[in-house]
């Protein structure tokens, strides 16, 4: 035979009697073969020798990668790189990767076994097998059960074929020629991948339009919704109808002790700073003022604001001899007090963190005026 | 099919298993005079409601083949029903256990009566509802047992089709009857056990670990009857579909013991959360750890290929060790109860020789009466024509 082949298909009427065909058409010498069913038919793959696919470690091995990239993902985003405090559990939480690892891995794996079954197994993108062509196509679908001899290596020997299958009692005889098998061309590609791209447009705008027309429904509006006091806002819950209460008559909060000194001066003579000098202050001291104090008086307390271009105002140069020489407790008054367009820091800042801050301008200080006997 | 042996001389290696349940007996006795009550009842309770999955394991095995219509599983139906002859066994075994009831739960120690949420519990937890409803979840296995082992057993003489229509309209019933009576045995046997805590989840928990065991108690058995040219024509496609089963449930165990860790984990609440932090410290952590290794990874990848679930080798190492881990289950849930007591020793090898080689020899003694296969099922031939 000349012309290359597909195969020859036979039909037959159950399960069975496809089963009992198998070995008799191998004994001919046929070893290539293929069943068509409509509904699995137990032991076949045996039968005919369809070896095991090798999907399932490709599956195994993507699903595990599916769970490593996960873990570490999440490992990396919330123990790594931007490690948020949530629930009071640890940075290092892996019980609540769990659920994420879990999905990536059937998401790797179900991927794998789809896109793997149709591309490295069933060779896309070579639409249609020959027997989508044949006349027995319908039948099997219903209750026929076809048994197809296919060319091993070479061509098929297509006479020797269809006598086999009728000796096997197949019915029908059908002989398929082989498929186009070249590649599909710039232009299928073209149509094909501007098709999708037109499905993925239709179906943005589409969506762009229904969330403009129709009325979006919040998801979990239960904690938005809770009864609770809002600060800025009016609420019946207190006499007074505010949301924000001020503090009782003739109480202080914890940690911010109302200053009793009467003038700045009056502070420097009564105030001593109460925190020892250790780096944990400073560094309790560099945080506060690099939050409150940097913006205005400049990170080093040169007086030049980061926002002097928008702000007229002159801040007070820290590195003057004037700050310098000023005992602590009159810097602690300017803070609590403030002083010209310097608003009172009293309600933002503790008293703690006033007198660490203090300590840090005098680190800076001396940062900017070493004396030679600071190098000792 | 071949009869079993039916001699009227006991075998030997039954004299040596009665033996070995004799000296397991002794030892027993002696921890409860020489390591106390406490320890003593804890282990009576570890084998106590590990006899209890296991039986109950296996009644599930062999009505979820009616349930689902089982074809497959008509020629190795036999073995789960014969494991499930530990059900009558349980009632000496609970009669004992009653007595641990004042020593370990702590609803029943004279303070619960200060600590509210025991005192709301009262209403369920109390002497005579407690004692009620053992009754009836006994009553209800064994008359169970009766009927879906009793009547299988009896369609091996009268071969009457009718019997097999009767057991597939009783398992649905038995279904719901196991999801009721396992719950309720779960929340008072093993989680009463901390009267304060709760988990709704638990009773699928124990359930989980039940189906587990009594899978894997009834597919050593069916591996010792076919090592014995007893289950001749049984398959490596009908083990397939055993494995398939074991590897199944080893899934839903680990899902819902982690559904269980990670709700409770994550809320954190002071009533919940206390109960998994006495099973996390010390050396319960490495406990906890060896649970959730041993008790889902192993099995899981042990079974994960198709090869794997043919191969009786694999099964019958795979079908010990999730036994194993059952016992190591409650043995962590258990134990913590005893405080710094809570080590292993002889006691421990004391109770597992005299429970394991009786629960081997009853099912053993089961194994010697009547036929290996259900031979008066009308399924059977087609049961032994299944391929994969």
């Amino acid at each position: 035979m000349a012309e290359s082949t597909f195969g020859v298909l036979g039909i037959f009427k159950s399960g069975a009697d496809l089963l009992k065909a198998v070995p008799k058409v191998k004994e001919k010498g046929f070893a290539s073969l293929e069943a068509y069913t409509p509904y699995p038919v137990h032991g076949i793959d045996k039968a005919i020798g369809i070896k095991k696919s090798k999907l399932g470690i490709l599956v195994f091995i993507m699903g595990t990668i599916g769970a490593v990239s996960a873990f570490l993902f999440q490992w990396w985003t919330s123990a790594v790189s931007y490690p948020l405090r949530i629930g009071g559990k640890p940075y290092n939480s892996w019980e609540a990767w769990v659920p994420a690892m879990f999905e990536v891995t059937v998401l790797f794996a179900t991927f794998t076994a789809g896109l793997g079954m149709l591309f490295i197994f069933n060779k896309l993108p070579f639409f249609g097998s020959p027997i989508l062509k044949s006349k027995a196509i319908a039948a099997t679908t219903r209750d026929r059960f076809a048994l197809l001899i296919q060319p091993t290596g070479g061509l098929l020997d297509v006479e020797a074929a269809r006598a086999a299958l009728l000796e096997a009692g197949g019915t029908d005889i059908e002989i398929l020629p082989a498929p186009d098998l070249t590649p599909p061309g710039p232009g299928w590609w073209a149509r094909n991948l501007a098709g999708i791209a037109l499905v993925c447009v239709a179906v943005g705008f589409g969506t762009m339009w229904a969330i403009k027309i129709f009325p979006t429904v919040k998801p979990m509006v239960e904690m938005e919704n809770q009864a609770k006091l809002d600060a800025q806002k009016a609420d019946g819950f207190f006499k007074d109808g505010h949301g924000m209460q001020l503090p009782p008559v003739g109480t202080v909060p914890r940690h911010y002790m109302p200053i009793l000194a009467k003038s700045p001066d009056q502070a420097g003579k009564d105030l001593v700073n109460p925190l020892p000098v250790t780096a944990k202050v400073l560094q309790r001291g560099k945080a506060g003022y690099d939050i409150h104090c940097a913006v205005c008086h400049g990170y080093m307390g040169r007086g030049k604001p980061l926002l002097d271009k928008f702000y007229k105002a002159s801040p007070a140069n820290l590195q003057s001899s004037t700050v310098m020489n000023a005992p602590d407790g009159y810097i602690y008054f300017v803070i609590s007090k403030g002083k010209g367009s310097m608003p009172s820091y009293e309600a933002d800042i503790s008293s703690k963190d006033r007198w660490a801050i203090i300590h840090y301008v005098r680190a800076l200080q001396r940062s900017l005026h070493a004396k030679e006997e600071d190098l000792k | 099919m071949s009869e079993g042996t039916v001699t009227g001389a006991t075998p030997t290696s039954n004299r040596v298993l009665a033996g070995m349940s004799a000296v397991g007996l002794a030892g027993v006795v002696l921890t409860y005079f020489v390591e106390g009550p406490a320890r003593f009842w804890a282990d009576w309770l570890i084998w106590f409601v590990f006899l209890v999955v296991v039986a109950l394991g296996a009644l599930f095995v062999v009505a979820l083949q009616h349930v689902t219509g089982s074809v497959w599983s008509v020629p190795l139906r036999r073995a789960p029903e014969r494991v499930a002859a530990l059900t009558p066994w349980l009632i000496p075994v609970a009669a004992v256990a009653l007595f641990s009831l004042p020593v370990l739960f702590s609803w029943a120690h004279p303070g619960a009566s200060h600590v509210r949420a025991i005192v709301e519990k009262s209403a369920w937890l109390n002497y005579p509802f407690f004692i009620t409803r053992l009754v009836i979840c006994l009553v209800v296995w064994v008359a169970s047992y009766r009927i879906l082992v009793g009547k299988s057993v009896q369609q091996d003489t009268s071969r009457d089709p009718h019997i097999t229509v009767m057991l597939r309209r009783f398992s649905p019933v038995f279904m719901v009857l196991l999801g009721l009576t396992i719950t309720s045995f779960a929340f008072d046997w093993v989680s009463s056990l901390e009267a304060v805590w709760y988990s709704d989840i638990f009773g699928v928990y124990l359930f989980a670990g039940a189906a587990l065991s009594g899978l894997a108690a009834s597919t050593l058995a069916c591996i010792y009857l076919m090592r014995r040219d007893r289950l001749t024509k049984v398959t490596a496609d009908h083990l397939y579909n055993l494995g398939g089963l074991l590897f199944g449930f080893t899934v839903f165990w680990g899902y819902i013991a982690f559904s269980q860790y990670l709700l409770q984990w994550y809320a954190n609440m002071p009533e919940e959360v206390f109960w998994y932090k006495q099973r996390t410290v010390g050396g319960m952590l490495i406990v906890f750890i060896i649970l959730g290794i041993g008790h889902y990874f192993v099995p899981f990848l042990a079974l994960m290929t198709e090869d794997a679930k043919k191969k009786w080798k694999r099964l019958r190492w795979v079908s010990v060790w999730l036994l194993f881990m059952q016992i190591i289950d409650l043995y962590w849930m258990i134990f913590p109860l005893l405080g710094k007591n809570m080590n292993l020793g002889w006691p421990e090898l004391a109770f597992a020789l005299f429970f394991l080689s009786g629960g081997v020899l009853v099912v053993k003694r089961a194994m010697e009466k009547g036929s290996d296969v259900p031979v008066g099922d009308p399924f059977l031939e087609a049961g032994l024509e299944f391929h994969l």
